[in-house]
């Protein structure tokens, strides 16, 4: 009887709502129309988005208006003219904490039933995916990998293979260390990105972590993989695995340590080697493979994928079934393939062929697909810092706190910077 | 000297040779001990190496045992299998409870069948491709059981595998069957976990790739030799070397560096082809057992050598401390004696740095001794120069110092003055040129030697004296022997004269009175002698009363005027201001002083000069004390300046044609001085030469309780009028007038007086007294006083003030109206005292002053006590002339038993003389007083003797006596102190 019920309400709902989910989705698709597209100004402005807004006017005679925005105003505007009703039928953003304020639940159409669903790599569709599991846009941008790239050549001259787990690293650090090398180029001036690939495993293992913290339920201090990772890098500290010298490295500093051979191993991704890394060092990119990152907190280590900006359809436009068809245009592999032809950039789609794709990436492919995950921590942890992060870590390598502290400070930055945003529960 | 600097610079030769030799042995028992340490560690740590390598190559010897008994067991296992009835039954549902069971037996992993193509089907049913690398074809093709590492299910296992009958399992067909062990469960089977975990155990090619690994949790190498190469401080060579050995199969240990451990490699062949079990140990871990020995050897060695280093620092340290202590405590003992000798002592010394002149010692007493503070003459030596008198001296000649020698030393004097009190002082200066101990120095000895000069300028000054004392003295002598023959001369020669003339009445008579002048010529002369001797021996005392200024002035006045008269020299005593007329002093002595002022001052002022008596207050330096100027000023015929400076040292008298006709002793001044210097006052002189002298005094006298007569003149008088020509005097009266109330009206000459007195007798307010000065220009005192009485009547008293004797007046001036006479200067003392009896007619009727020329002697009877006839024989002579009938006694004990024994009444006085045997004369009158005589505390007694001092004369008040007559007897004082006792009585 109560089952009775449930199925004639659940029917009455589908009912009034369809007529509301139809009226976008009942447009004559003969009649060319204009779709406002949103987004920010340098990344409407990339090669293969132009490609693709090209290929779609010339292909299905309607037209994209582009309302775009400089990077420094690009929240706020775009905020304002959603507060005020006038909400773009495409909207183009990354799936991080930013997008919370823009209310994606009763403004975008969800698309896990899109037809080109299922050509989405596994680490593109994660990413777009939110906490429900509704996958919120289409992947449309550069994609990459991070984890731990590191010197083969270097690797088969000690006559040492790259680790497989937490331990073999351990071991690997020590090997080369007692060999006389830096194992690890740990940027402390500038890796503000490096703590956050030992905490993705952490929430997005286990998202009712993700949850419990951003609702200021529990921190740091509660999860003892963030004191693993904390413990684990004052030890590699100790033990000289990230060099003498690794206060005074910053962002510039990562390339000639790499490409000398002085460090052997580095968090960084992909596309870094053809674009920040010194083509006249001692090593090339040729010289380099990738294994996860390995921070004490997964086993077998972690990938981090790529931040995507993605396109995502006013489920309330008038033109929701033109903004899904633009969608699906993206995602066709005959128009993705040309849009990104020559570019660097690791697969979101699995049809992509054009693109370059670095060998150290398809090496490691299948470790990838056992082990990366979802850009978690720096993008859906509220009130997460990259800089906070860093700030702590280096107090704790000056020896100024102990590891406790230091984790104790992680959250107090956290929980500042939650509060600065205003986030409920904070 | 030199032998002492000798003998210090030895000793500290010996003590730096000393210190060497103590340091070079510390060092030589250091190299020692640490050499000896060298050999002994290198020597166990050799052998604890060997022993170590040993124990290391044992274990590993029993690993590789285990290790070819664990892969024979596995092939066994698996043989046994493959010919059991379990693994036959194709279908055997019972098949995978036997493989766990043995899995948990054994330990191994997986069990797997692997067929021909080099698949295999686990017990599950997981099936893949059984990578076995270069053992597969000794399997399949040389039916060989291996041994290998292999990815079955993607584990990193080692595999132990033999060919097996072909067969099919659940429908896998198969020709061989294996077994798996993990890494971990490979370790545990072989029981390779020695050394606390540290070492690294593999099976591996001769090349150096790994065939598997025991290590815990994974493995990362792919070839050691390669890691060696790469990490290890093995040389190609060497690493060649060791490949050789392992593919000769050889047993050994390499010993290398990795990173920043030493480590062991050992290799052994295995019993399986031509694998090696290598084995990678850090030296630590080898030897851990015996290094922990060793490090208890170390440490125990170590905390031996430090507990007797410790103990020896120790001891030295309490030598060293106790030895500083003492030489600390030495120091201080010194230091503190040599600041209490220094304290003590008028000398200082200063110690100088030769190079910079840095002061490194001053004693204490600099402070003392120049006012310089110790720091200030610490900072900078040159300090002293302020100090010095001189101001174009260097007190301290750098230049010249530098140039004594060392050793030498260079003495020179110089006059300080002390920065806080002023006082100069000689110091003289000794610089002594040293060395200690290499270093230059310069000790400065400053030693006072102001009392050295002052002794020796006394010594000249005594010397000086002396013989200016004995100079004066033979002057003195020589002019005492004129003085004291010339009126001797007189009077022997008048008594021959007497004696021959003695008939003829006149001669007598002239005789008489010429020898009576020069024998109070010559007691005068004995007096003076006698006073100045008592004076300089210090017998002389003050007898301190309170005495009227005025009265003091008055008898001055009574003295002197007679005297000046008699020379024609115009004398004046002039009272400047208003002193206090009440003082407290002694005005005996202060009489003399001023008596014997001006007394030379009329000796040594010719007929008609001039003598002033001045007299005024000046500053005092307390306020109950009143401080008062006499000048004697006189035109006379002064004196040299070289005389000034010694006219009151005694027997001094200036030779000259004028004073050569004076008489003197030359003692007067000197008393003078004396009595001055008694009294703490000052006196000096000024004079020139034919101008003549001032004799100033000054003196401090204490003031009395005031005594207001400012009652009495409410009582008296209300208003007076004043008459004189000088205004300053009657402005003075007016102001001495002041405080009692009185109105003082004054007019400056005669006609005035009487139109003022007349004015007031009209207008009804009589002048209470008229004060008129005896010489005013125009109408005198006398006409004005006449004018007065004759207008307004005899009620009016009027006094006569003058400067001058009234005698010659007395008699006109009374008959003009005048009723008295006052002396200048104006004292409100005295002018009551004039004008009282005016006002207290029957008081002043009552006490009639006895006639002077009453003989009040005449019949009275006197007890004379007197030990010397001669003088006895005199006196009573004399007294009987005056009519006294005397009885002598010849001591003071017969005086009083002959009073004793008289009647009451009998005697009326009794003369007795001080000096007597038997019994004096005090104690005479003491038992006189005592005695039970009815008039035993009546009956007169005066002192009668050549001690005529102020104690003489108190000492006989003290004893009880009434009077006081001086040796040789006086007739008039005799009759006055006569007539004055017998009148009280």
């Amino acid at each position: 009887m109560k089952n009775k019920k449930l199925f004639l309400t659940a029917v009455l709902i589908l009912a009034l709502a369809m007529p509301a989910c139809g009226v976008g989705r009942t447009e004559n698709a003969n009649t060319p129309v204009t779709l406002t597209l949103m987004g920010k100004k340098s990344d409407l402005a990339k090669s293969y988005m132009q490609s693709i807004f090209d290929q779609y006017e010339t292909a299905t005679g309607n037209k994209l208006d582009i309302i775009s925005y400089e990077d420094s105003e690009f929240e706020t505007e775009a905020a304002a003219k959603f507060n005020a009703g006038d909400v773009p039928d495409i909207f183009m953003h990354f799936n991080n904490e930013d997008l919370n304020r823009f209310d994606t639940e009763n403004n975008f159409y969800y698309l896990n039933n899109e037809k080109w669903v299922s050509d989405l790599t596994d680490g593109a569709r994660d990413y777009c995916t939110n906490a429900d599991g509704e996958l919120l846009g289409l992947p449309f941008w550069e994609n990459s990998v991070s984890g731990c790239y590191y010197n083969k050549t270097i690797l088969d001259s000690l006559g040492l293979k790259p680790a497989e787990n937490q331990t073999e690293f351990d071991m690997l650090c020590q090997a080369l260390a007692d060999a006389g090398y830096t194992p690890i180029c740990w940027a402390a001036d500038g890796c503000s990105w490096m703590p956050q690939f030992g905490l993705d495993p952490v929430f997005a293992d286990a998202p009712e972590m993700l949850e419990k913290i951003n609702k200021n339920e529990i921190g740091y201090s509660d999860i003892p993989e963030v004191t693993n990772m904390v413990r684990w890098l004052s030890d590699a500290a100790g033990k000289g695995w990230f060099g003498d010298d690794y206060f005074h490295i910053g962002w510039s500093d990562i390339s000639d340590e790499m490409s000398s051979g002085r460090a052997v191993m580095t968090f960084i991704w992909d596309t870094w080697f053809y674009t920040d890394f010194a083509k006249d060092g001692k090593y090339s990119v040729d010289d380099f493979a990738l294994m996860p990152v390995f921070l004490n907190t997964a086993e077998n280590g972690t990938y981090e994928g790529g931040n995507l900006n993605m396109m995502m359809a006013n489920k309330n436009s008038g033109h929701l079934d033109k903004a899904l068809e633009f969608l699906s245009f993206c995602a066709d592999s005959k128009n993705y393939n040309i849009a990104f032809d020559g570019i660097s950039t690791v697969n979101c789609f699995k049809g992509q062929t054009t693109n370059i794709q670095s060998e150290m990436v398809t090496d490691a492919a299948d470790s990838i697909a056992k082990n990366e995950r979802v850009s978690t921590a720096a993008s859906r942890v509220t009130g997460y810092s990259a800089e906070d992060m860093v700030s702590a870590l280096n107090s704790l390598f000056h020896k100024e706190i102990s590891v406790n502290e230091c984790v104790r400070l992680m959250d107090e930055y956290r929980v500042t910077q939650a509060k600065k945003q205003g986030m409920e529960g904070f | 000297m030199s032998g002492y600097y000798y003998i210090e610079e030895q000793g500290i030769f010996m003590k730096k040779f000393g210190k060497l030799f103590l340091i070079f042995f510390i060092c030589i028992l250091c190299i020692s001990a640490v050499s000896i340490g060298v050999i002994y560690f290198r020597f166990i740590s050799e052998r604890i190496y060997k022993d170590s390598t040993d124990n290391l190559e044992e274990i590993y010897s029993q690993v590789n045992r285990s290790f070819g008994m664990f892969v024979e067991r596995n092939w066994g296992l698996l043989e046994s299998w493959d010919k059991s009835s379990v693994l036959l039954d194709e279908n055997a549902s019972n098949f995978p409870d036997f493989i766990t069971k043995e899995k948990e037996y054994w330990g191994f992993s997986d069990f797997y069948f692997i067929s021909s193509d080099g698949s295999f089907m686990s017990v599950e049913g997981t099936k893949g491709n059984m990578d076995m690398g270069e053992e597969w074809s000794e399997l399949t093709e040389n039916k060989e059981p291996v041994m290998s590492e292999a990815y079955p299910e993607g584990k990193d296992v080692t595999v132990f595998a033999i060919p097996a009958e072909h067969g099919a399992h659940n429908g896998f067909e198969y020709d061989a069957i294996a077994l798996s062990y993990t890494n971990a469960d490979m370790a545990s089977s072989l029981d390779v976990d020695a050394f606390s975990g540290k070492a690294k155990c593999f099976i591996i090619n001769t090349d150096g790739s790994i065939i598997l690994s025991t290590q815990t949790g994974g493995n990362i190498y792919s070839n050691y030799l390669v890691y060696l190469k790469g990490a290890s401080d093995l040389s190609e060579e060497e690493l060649s070397a060791l490949q050789n050995e392992w593919a000769k199969g050889s047993t050994g240990i390499v010993r290398c560096r990795i990173g920043d451990e030493d480590h062991c490699i050992l290799y052994q062949p295995v019993s399986y082809r031509d694998y090696i079990l290598l084995s990678s140990v850090p030296q630590n871990a080898v030897s851990a057992g015996f290094l922990s020995v060793q490090k208890i050897t170390v440490d125990v060695l170590a905390a031996i050598f430090l507990l007797l280093g410790s103990v020896v620092i120790a001891l030295l340290l309490m030598r060293g401390h106790s030895l500083s202590r003492k030489s600390k405590l030495e120091l201080q003992y010194r230091e503190r004696m040599f600041d209490v000798l220094s304290n003590s002592v008028d000398d200082f010394f200063v110690m100088l740095d030769a190079e910079n002149w840095q002061v490194d010692y001053i004693s204490p007493n600099i402070e003392r001794l120049l006012g310089i503070p110790v720091a200030d003459a610490l900072k900078d030596i040159r300090v002293l120069e302020k100090c010095a008198v001189a101001d174009d001296d260097i007190v301290i000649p750098k230049d010249e110092l530098e140039n004594i020698p060392l050793q030498g030393s260079r003495s020179w004097e110089y006059e300080y003055m002390h920065q806080g009190t002023g006082e100069r002082r000689w110091y003289r200066m000794t610089m002594y040129h040293l060395s200690i101990q290499d270093v230059r120095k310069y000790i400065l000895v400053m030693s006072d030697r102001t009392l050295d000069l002052q002794m020796n300028q006394k010594l000249r000054e005594a010397l000086n004296a002396a013989q200016s004392a004995n100079e004066a003295k033979s002057n003195f002598l020589s002019n005492m022997s004129h003085d004291i023959r010339t009126p001797m001369n007189a009077i022997v020669g008048f008594s021959m004269l007497l004696e021959k003339e003695a008939e003829n009445p006149d001669k007598v008579r002239e005789y008489t009175r010429k020898i009576t002048a020069s024998s109070h010529h010559l007691l005068s002369l004995i007096n003076d002698v006698l006073d100045m001797s008592k004076i300089e021996s210090g017998k002389t005392s003050l007898n301190v009363d309170i005495f009227s200024l005025p009265e003091l002035l008055d008898e001055l006045n009574i003295i002197i005027m007679p005297q000046a008269k008699a020379k024609k020299q115009q004398f004046r005593i002039n009272v400047q201001g208003a002193p206090p007329e009440q003082l407290v002093g002694d005005k005996l002595r202060l009489n003399q002083i001023l008596i014997n002022l001006m007394a030379n001052a009329i000796k040594y002022t010719p007929e008609g000069g001039k003598i002033d008596f001045n007299v005024r207050e000046i500053p005092s330096p307390a306020p109950q004390y009143v401080t008062l100027r006499f000048d004697v000023q006189d035109n006379g015929i002064g004196m040299s300046e070289e005389f000034c400076k010694k006219v009151f040292n005694p027997f001094s008298r200036e030779i000259s044609s004028v004073t050569n006709k004076v008489q003197g002793t030359g003692l007067g001044m000197a008393i003078t001085k004396n009595l001055v210097d008694l009294m703490g006052g000052i006196i000096s002189v000024e004079s020139k030469q034919g101008e003549g002298s001032t004799f100033t005094v000054e003196l401090s006298f204490v003031l009395p309780d005031q005594t207001h007569s400012e009652e009495w003149f409410a009582r008296k008088i209300s208003r007076m009028l004043v008459a004189d020509d000088e205004l300053d005097i009657c402005l003075n009266i007016k102001e001495l007038m002041r405080d009692t109330g009185v109105d003082v009206s004054f007019v400056t000459d005669g006609q005035s007086a009487v139109d003022s007195a007349v004015r007031a007798h009209n207008e009804g307010s009589d002048f209470g007294v008229i004060l008129l000065d005896w010489k005013m220009p125009g109408m005198d005192g006398v006409q004005t006083a006449r004018k007065i009485r004759s207008a307004i009547g005899e009620d009016v008293p009027i006094l006569v003030l003058t400067s001058h004797d009234w005698e010659d007046i007395e008699a006109e001036a009374r008959k003009a109206g005048i009723n008295a006479f006052m002396s200048k200067p104006f004292f409100v003392s005295s002018f009551i005292q004039t004008i009282a009896p005016l006002f207290e007619e029957e008081e002043a009727k009552s006490e009639p002053e006895p006639s002077a020329s009453e003989n009040i002697m005449q019949g009275k009877r006197f007890l004379i006590a007197e030990d010397n006839e001669l003088n006895a024989e005199i006196l009573m002579e004399i007294l009987s002339m005056e009519g006294v009938d005397c009885e002598l006694a010849s001591n003071g004990l017969e005086a009083v038993e002959m009073f004793s024994r008289s009647e009451p009444g009998y005697y009326d006085l009794i003369l007795m003389d001080v000096q007597m045997p038997v019994m004096n004369g005090y104690e005479a009158t003491r038992q006189i007083r005592s005695s039970a005589h009815p008039e035993a505390r009546t009956i007169p007694i005066a002192a009668m003797t050549a001690n005529t001092f102020a104690e003489d004369v108190r000492n006989a008040m003290d004893a009880g006596m009434d009077g006081h007559l001086a040796k040789p007897i006086d007739m008039n004082a005799v009759r006055e102190l006569v007539g004055k006792l017998l009148g009280r009585k």
